[in-house]
C-alpha cells in the first residue's frame, strides 16, 4: 500500500431525520476552510431547492476537504447521505464508497427508529462507526444519558463520542480529529487494474452523464478507455475531478480517492449506478459487489394534465431517472387520463419528490393516481400475477386468492402515546409483534402491518397523534394472504379507471363512502346531474350526486359587441383545459390528488 | 339568410338623464355643449365612412344608447337626413329608435315619425316603483303607458319594451304583474334580459357589500321559464334567448347580428363588422370628437373566429344553426367535426336537430353548450 492513502479518509454522516446531519456537514466544510464562511449557504450540500425547503437530503454530493492533524495534511472525502427512510437504498450506496460513518444522535431525543436502521446498514457494509452527540446547546440535552442509550440500544461504544453543537459550531475539531483517529485509511492497490464504484450519477447538458465514483484500485485519467462491467459499454474519459463542493477537474484519480468521471456518456442507462468501472485495455477480473437491486414498493400513475405533453413527461422522467436510478416507470394507458406512465417509487416521500420535481424543474402539470402496492394475485388456473395497477386486476371469478406485502414496522415513542399508536396500528390492520422499554421515557413498538396501510398518510397520522415525538422505520417482510377487493368509482354510470383502487374488503365501504363524498366536493356542477358511485364487484356501496347547474350568465350580445363575447368564451375554454373528460363528465385534475388526502 | 351588400347601421347616443344602477354601457349625463360637438362629429363620421361603402344598401338603422330621446329638438331628423344623404338607404328600411318612457313626449313621437322611424324601443324594465327606484330609473309605469300612446297616435306601430329579470328583491309575482300589464299594451316585441352583474356598477357594489341579494339560480331560471310560458300564451314567441315577438315582428336589426350580417357602428364606442373584420370606436368622448374615425381593436376574421361566431350566434336563436349552410360556407362536415360534442350533448338532451337545424333545448345553460363546440375549434 502506498503511503499516500494513509492520509485519506472516506466517510459519510448518518442520522435520523432532523438530528443535524446537513448542519454538521456545513460546519466541517467551514472549519476546514473548504468553503469560506461568507459563501456558506445554509445546508450547502443540499443543492436542490426541494431539499433545502423540506430539510431533507435526496441527492448525494461528495466533497473533498483538507485537514491538518498533528502536522500532517489529510484529505477527507465526505459523502452526504439522504436521511429519509424512503432513501435507505441511497444511503447504502454512499456507505459502499466509505470506510467510516459518523452517526449523529440528537442529545435531546436520543436514539430514534432511523438511527437504528442506518446503523444496521453501516454495519452491513463493515464500516467503522463514530457516534457524535449533537445539539448539546439545547436545554433538553442529556449527552451522558444518550451515550448510555447508544451503548445499550445499538451496542457500540459511545463513552468517548464527541459532544458538539453543529448549529453553534462547538467542538467541531473533536469530530475532525476523531475522523482521522477512528476511521481506517483506504487500502487500494494503485498498481492493480482500475476498479471503481459508481455510487451516483447526474446529467450535465455539456458533459453528458457524470459518474460519481470511489476508486478502489488503480487510477484513471483523461484519455483512458474505461469499461462499465455490467453493461460492457466502453468510453473515453474526457474529464476527471473532485468536488470542493464545486466540480474541480484534476489530472488523475488514484486508488482510495473519491471524485467524478465524465466520458461523453449520452445515455443515463449507460452509466448505471452500482456498476464497476475498469480500464478497457487492462480490465480487473472481478467487479465490485455493487448493490442489491432495490425494488420500488409504491406505485402510481402519472399523466400529463394536457394530453399533448406526453412526450415532455417522458423526457422529464428519463432525465430524472438519470439521477435517480430507483425511479421506475413504464407507459400506461388509462381510459380516463389517456397516455401516461405507471411509476414505481421507494416510498411516498420519494413519490412526492418526483412529482414536485416534474412540476418545478420541468414545468409540467401532472395528474397522479392513488398510490398502491404490488399485489400477488393467484388465479384459479394456478398462475400468479403481480398487479400494481388496479385496472390490471383479473375478473374476481378468475381469482383464487390474493396476497399483499407486509412490513416490519418499528416505532420509537414516549410511553404516554402508546395507546394512541396502538389504536392507529390496529385501525391499519397492524399486528403487534413486540414491545420493549428502552428506558422509562421511551418504548419501542414492533408491528407487522400491510404496506398499503402505511403509504397514504400513516406518517402524518403518527406525528399528529404523538405531537411529533414518535419516529418510525420499516422494512419489507413478506407477502401474506389478504381479503382484497377492487373498489371502483363510477361517474355518471361509467367506471373511471384512474380512480379504482385495491382495498381490504373490511375497508371498502368506508373508503368508498369517503371517496364519493370528497369527489362531490371537487367535481363542479355540470350541464347535467352527475351521480358518483362507489362499487365493489358491480355492487354499488355508496352514492352521491352533483346537481346540474341551472343557468349560466345569459350575456347579451348587444349592439354588435360579438368579439367580447367570443373572447369570453375562449377564455372559459382555456380554463377547461385543466379538466379531464371522463365519459361526459368534466373532472378537474385536482380531483385525483384530493382523493389521496382522505383520512 | 343575409343578403349580399346589405348593411345595417347602428348609431350610438351616449347620453342619459341619469345613470341606471346596473348599467355599464357607454353612457353618461351630458353637459349642454356636448350635444352639438357630438352631433357634428357623428355627421363627420357618417360622411367619411359612407364614401367607402357606396356599394352597400342600408336595410336597417338602429339608434340606440344611452337615451337618444334626450337629444335636442330636430336632432334625429337631421341625423337620419344625413344618413340618407350619404348612404343608399332602402325605401322599406327599418328604422328603430330607443327611448326612455319619460322623455318620449307626443312632440318627440311626431318628430321621429317625420324623421322616418318605423319602430320604437322603450326601456321599461319593471312596472314596480320599488324596483325602478332600485335600478335608478327616472320614470314610472304611467310614463311608459303615455309613451306607447304617443307613439301609436303618430303612427309608430312597431313597439318593443325591454324588461329585466332577476333583479334583487324581484319576485316571480312582480314579473307576472309586469307581463300582465304589458300584454294589455299594443306591443309587437318584448326583450326580457336577465340581469347581469357588471363589474363596477353601483348595483354590483351593493351586492358585493351584502346590501342586496341576487335571486337564487333556481328562481332566476324559474323567472325566465315563466316569462317564456306567459308570453307564448299571449302570442309572443321566443326567437332568441332574450327576445320575444309577435309573428312577423322580429327585430331584423338583431337578427342581422345573429346571422353575422354586416353592420356599421357609428358614434362613441360603437361596434362594427364590415368586410369580415370587427372593430370598435373609441369610448373616450374627447378622442372621438377629435377623430371620429379612430377605429380600435381591428380584427380580421379567421376561419376559426368565423366558425366560433357562427356557432355562438346561431345557437342563440330559436331557429338554430343550419348545418347545410355551415357546411357550404366552411367547406366542411359539421357533424363529423363535432361528433363527440354532439353525441355527448344529445345523449344528455341538451340539443336537438330539427329540419336540418341544430338547436339548444335549454337556453339557460347556452354558454356551457356553446363552449362544448368551442372546445373542438
Amino acid at each position: 500500500m502506498d503511503d499516500r492513502q494513509k492520509y485519506i479518509r472516506n466517510f459519510c454522516i448518518i442520522a435520523h431525520i432532523d438530528h443535524g446531519k446537513s448542519t454538521l456537514a456545513d460546519r466541517l466544510l467551514e472549519y476546514t476552510g473548504t468553503v469560506a464562511t461568507r459563501d456558506l449557504q445554509e445546508q450547502l450540500l443540499d443543492s436542490m431547492d426541494l431539499e433545502r425547503e423540506r430539510g431533507i437530503t435526496i441527492k448525494l454530493t461528495p466533497t473533498r476537504m483538507k485537514y491538518t492533524y498533528e502536522g500532517q495534511e489529510y484529505i477527507l472525502n465526505l459523502i452526504d447521505t439522504p436521511g429519509h427512510v424512503d432513501f435507505s437504498y441511497e444511503v447504502s450506496r454512499s456507505l459502499a464508497a466509505c470506510e467510516g460513518a459518523i452517526l449523529i444522535v440528537d442529545a435531546g431525543q436520543g436514539v430514534e427508529a432511523q438511527t437504528l436502521a442506518n446503523v444496521h446498514l453501516a454495519l452491513d457494509n463493515h464500516l467503522e462507526i463514530l457516534p457524535v452527540i449533537n445539539k448539546i446547546d439545547l436545554p433538553s440535552a442529556e449527552p451522558e444519558k444518550v451515550k448510555h442509550e447508544i451503548e445499550d440500544v445499538i451496542g457500540i461504544p459511545a463513552m468517548h463520542a464527541p459532544c458538539i453543537s453543529a448549529k453553534e459550531g462547538t467542538n467541531i475539531k473533536s469530530v475532525l480529529d476523531a475522523i482521522i483517529k477512528e476511521f481506517p485509511a483506504p487500502r487500494g492497490v494503485l498498481e492493480a487494474p482500475l476498479k471503481c464504484l459508481v455510487f451516483d450519477s447526474y446529467y450535465d447538458n455539456f458533459k453528458g452523464a457524470i459518474c460519481l465514483v470511489r476508486v478502489f484500485d488503480g487510477s484513471v485519467k483523461v484519455g483512458d478507455k474505461i469499461k462499465f462491467m455490467q453493461t460492457n459499454n466502453t468510453f473515453e474519459v474526457t474529464e476527471v475531478g473532485y468536488f470542493t463542493p464545486k466540480a474541480k477537474p484534476c489530472d488523475v484519480l488514484l486508488a482510495g480517492e473519491v471524485g467524478y468521471i465524465a466520458a461523453s456518456i449520452k445515455k443515463v442507462s449507460e452509466a448505471k449506478v452500482g456498476d464497476t468501472i475498469t480500464n478497457a485495455d487492462n480490465p480487473t477480473k472481478e467487479p465490485l459487489a455493487g448493490y442489491k437491486q432495490i425494488q420500488p414498493v409504491v406505485f402510481s400513475g402519472i399523466f400529463p394534465v394536457d394530453g399533448s405533453k406526453y412526450g415532455e413527461l417522458k423526457d422529464a422522467l428519463e432525465k430524472l431517472k438519470l439521477n435517480d436510478s430507483s425511479l421506475e416507470y413504464q407507459p400506461e394507458t388509462s381510459v380516463a387520463l389517456g397516455f401516461g406512465f405507471r411509476c414505481g417509487f421507494l416510498g411516498l416521500l420519494h413519490m412526492e419528490v418526483i412529482q414536485e420535481r416534474l412540476e418545478r424543474e420541468f414545468n409540467l402539470d401532472i395528474i397522479t393516481t392513488a398510490p398502491g402496492v404490488n399485489y400477488h394475485v393467484y388465479k384459479t388456473d394456478g398462475e400468479m400475477l403481480e398487479v400494481s395497477n388496479p385496472s390490471n386486476l383479473p375478473d374476481s371469478t378468475l381469482i383464487d386468492h390474493m396476497e399483499e406485502p407486509y412490513v416490519n414496522l418499528r416505532i420509537f415513542t414516549p410511553p404516554e402515546y402508546m395507546g394512541a399508536i396502538m389504536d392507529l396500528c390496529v385501525d391499519r390492520r397492524g399486528e403487534n409483534t413486540g414491545m420493549q422499554y428502552l428506558d422509562e421515557k421511551r418504548v419501542r413498538l414492533d408491528y407487522s402491518i400491510p404496506l398499503n396501510e402505511i403509504i397514504y398518510d400513516f406518517f402524518d397520522s403518527l406525528k399528529s397523534r404523538t405531537r411529533g415525538y414518535a419516529s418510525l422505520d420499516y422494512e419489507l417482510s413478506e407477502y401474506k394472504p389478504s381479503k382484497l377487493v377492487k373498489l371502483d368509482i363510477l361517474l355518471k354510470g361509467e367506471v373511471c379507471d384512474a380512480l379504482s383502487m385495491i382495498v381490504h374488503s373490511d375497508k371498502a365501504y368506508t373508503r368508498g363512502k369517503a371517496m364519493v363524498e370528497k369527489l362531490k366536493e371537487v367535481i363542479p356542477r355540470q350541464m347535467f346531474e352527475v351521480p358518483i358511485q362507489a362499487a365493489v364487484g358491480g355492487k354499488i356501496i355508496a352514492r352521491e350526486t352533483v346537481k346540474a347547474f341551472r343557468k349560466d350568465v345569459l350575456a347579451k350580445c348587444y349592439g354588435g359587441d360579438v368579439t367580447r363575447k367570443r373572447k369570453l368564451l375562449e377564455k372559459q375554454k382555456e380554463g377547461k383545459k385543466k379538466m379531464r373528460n371522463i365519459g361526459s363528465v368534466e373532472v378537474p385534475s385536482d380531483a385525483f390528488i384530493s382523493i389521496l388526502k382522505i383520512d | 339568410m343575409v343578403k349580399e351588400n346589405n348593411l345595417a347601421l347602428y348609431i350610438h347616443v351616449p347620453f342619459c338623464v341619469s345613470k341606471c344602477s346596473y348599467c355599464n354601457f357607454c353612457s353618461f349625463v351630458p353637459k349642454a355643449e356636448q350635444f352639438t360637438k357630438y352631433l357634428n362629429a357623428l355627421k363627420h363620421e357618417i360622411q367619411s365612412r359612407a364614401k367607402d361603402l357606396q356599394n352597400k344598401q342600408i336595410f336597417s338603422i338602429y339608434i340606440g344608447g344611452g337615451t337618444p330621446s334626450i337629444l335636442p329638438k330636430n336632432a334625429i331628423i337631421d341625423l337620419i337626413e344625413t344618413i340618407k344623404a350619404n348612404f343608399d338607404v332602402l325605401k322599406d328600411a327599418s328604422i328603430t329608435i330607443e327611448a326612455n318612457p319619460n322623455t318620449f313626449s307626443l312632440e318627440k313621437a311626431q318628430e321621429y315619425k317625420q324623421a322616418g322611424c318605423t319602430r320604437l324601443s322603450l326601456g321599461l324594465q319593471s312596472h314596480k316603483p320599488e324596483l325602478l327606484k332600485l335600478l335608478n330609473r327616472a320614470h314610472t309605469y304611467q310614463d311608459f303607458e303615455s309613451a306607447v300612446l304617443n307613439a301609436k297616435k303618430c303612427g309608430i306601430n312597431d313597439i318593443n319594451a325591454d324588461i329585466l329579470l332577476g333583479v334583487p328583491t324581484q319576485t316571480k309575482q312582480d314579473i307576472i304583474d309586469t307581463l300582465n300589464l304589458l300584454i294589455e299594451q299594443p306591443l309587437t316585441h318584448i326583450s326580457a334580459y336577465g340581469l347581469i352583474n357588471e363589474e363596477g356598477t353601483p348595483l354590483t357594489k351593493a351586492i358585493q357589500a351584502g346590501e342586496l341579494d341576487l335571486p337564487s339560480e333556481e328562481s332566476a331560471v324559474e323567472m325566465y321559464d315563466l316569462t317564456v310560458d306567459f308570453l307564448k300564451k299571449h302570442g309572443f314567441y321566443r326567437y332568441e334567448i332574450s327576445n320575444f315577438a309577435k309573428k312577423g315582428f322580429e327585430s331584423i336589426h338583431n337578427l342581422n347580428y345573429w346571422n353575422r350580417g354586416e353592420y356599421l357602428g357609428l358614434g362613441l364606442n360603437a361596434y362594427s363588422f364590415v368586410d369580415r373584420a370587427h372593430w370598435r370606436n373609441t369610448e373616450n368622448f374627447n378622442d372621438y370628437i377629435n377623430n371620429p374615425l379612430l377605429a380600435l381593436d381591428y380584427e380580421k376574421e379567421t376561419e376559426k373566429t368565423a366558425k366560433e361566431e357562427t356557432i355562438m350566434l346561431a345557437l342563440r336563436t330559436e331557429k338554430g344553426l343550419n348545418i347545410n349552410e355551415y357546411n357550404t360556407k366552411f367547406k366542411t362536415d359539421f357533424l363529423k367535426d363535432f361528433s363527440d360534442a354532439l353525441k355527448r350533448l344529445e345523449k344528455n338532451k341538451l340539443i336537438k336537430f330539427d329540419k336540418g337545424n341544430l338547436k339548444i333545448v335549454n337556453f339557460s345553460i347556452s354558454n356551457a353548450i356553446i363552449l362544448e363546440f368551442f372546445k373542438n375549434l
